[in-house]
């Protein structure tokens, strides 16, 4: 495991915690999307929809509600649509 | 050769940062946390502290590390024993408490492993911070057992060891949550 991965599996671990002790600021769907987002985002700077749908934390999520979610995260500032033609792909920011 | 460089590295990295968060978490706990202990609970007769972080430091390391983490805290728990004992560091009860400090969180971890409870971290998967608490409990009780073993302690200490480790895991958690809430404030 690289530094970073390690870095991301603590800030998971936080974020179970937050979760239990109801301090998240994003919903479960949100959460699981950006988790999924973040890993993705590892091997690519872009993440693309499909492969976040496709991704094992998001597949039992509906599609309407993966893109609400996915819409929600983008007006937090967690995702930003990428500057490149391809509407269908996003980059992954940091939680503010 | 590349990636033995690589992985050279990470081992430093590893141990360095393990080893400095186990030395911190022992300065706070013993500079800053039992001070106002003895102050607020003066009545209390126990000498170990009842939020004792560095066993916080042992857990996410073995959680993190797996079996490289009895490697990346010895240098840590060392310099803390060595600090609070002196050259008494050398006794054989104190090398044996250093060894049990670094090898029992990840033999718990991987015994559990073995009965099909792996908690290590993966990529596709949440981590469970419950069941690393979890973790914490049964390893605390182990230390505390085996430790007062090795110095003979008496039965208040050990309830005060299973308070210190329990509540120090938490709040070490927690404080990290925070540190990296505003690590991300500042960054944004």
């Amino acid at each position: 495991m690289t530094e970073i991965s390690k870095l991301t599996e603590l800030r998971k671990l936080m974020q179970s915690m937050e979760r239990t002790l109801g301090l998240e600021k994003l919903s479960s769907v949100e959460r699981d999307i950006y988790y999924a987002a973040e890993e993705l985002s590892k091997s690519d700077q872009e993440v693309r929809t499909f492969g976040l749908i496709e991704h094992t934390l998001v597949q039992s999520v509906s599609r309407p509600t993966f893109f609400r979610a996915l819409k929600s995260l983008v007006e937090k500032g967690y995702l930003s649509q990428s500057g490149s033609a391809n509407r269908g792909r996003y980059i992954v920011n940091a939680p503010r | 050769m590349r990636d033995a460089v690589i992985a050279v590295r990470a081992w430093v990295i590893d141990t360095f940062a393990a080893s400095l968060a186990y030395v911190v978490a022992s300065f706070l706990t013993f500079a800053v946390l039992m001070p106002l202990q003895n102050m607020y609970f003066p009545e209390y007769p126990s000498r170990a502290s009842l939020l004792f972080l560095p066993h916080g430091v042992r857990v996410l390391s073995a959680w993190l590390l797996g079996w490289r983490a009895i490697f990346a805290l010895l240098p840590g728990v060392f310099i803390v024993f060595a600090y609070l004992g002196g050259t008494d560091v050398f006794l054989s009860s104190r090398l044996l408490a250093i060894a049990i400090a670094v090898t029992t969180v990840p033999a718990v971890f991987y015994l559990l492993k073995a009965v099909g409870w792996d908690l290590f971290p993966r990529p596709d998967r949440k981590p469970c911070w419950v069941c690393i608490m979890g973790v914490g409990v049964i390893t605390s009780f182990l230390v505390s057992g085996l430790t007062n073993l090795a110095f003979g302690s008496e039965t208040v200490e050990y309830i005060a060891f299973l308070i210190g480790d329990i509540s120090g895991l938490f709040f070490l958690m927690l404080g990290l949550y925070f540190a990296f809430r505003l690590a991300d404030r500042r960054t944004g």
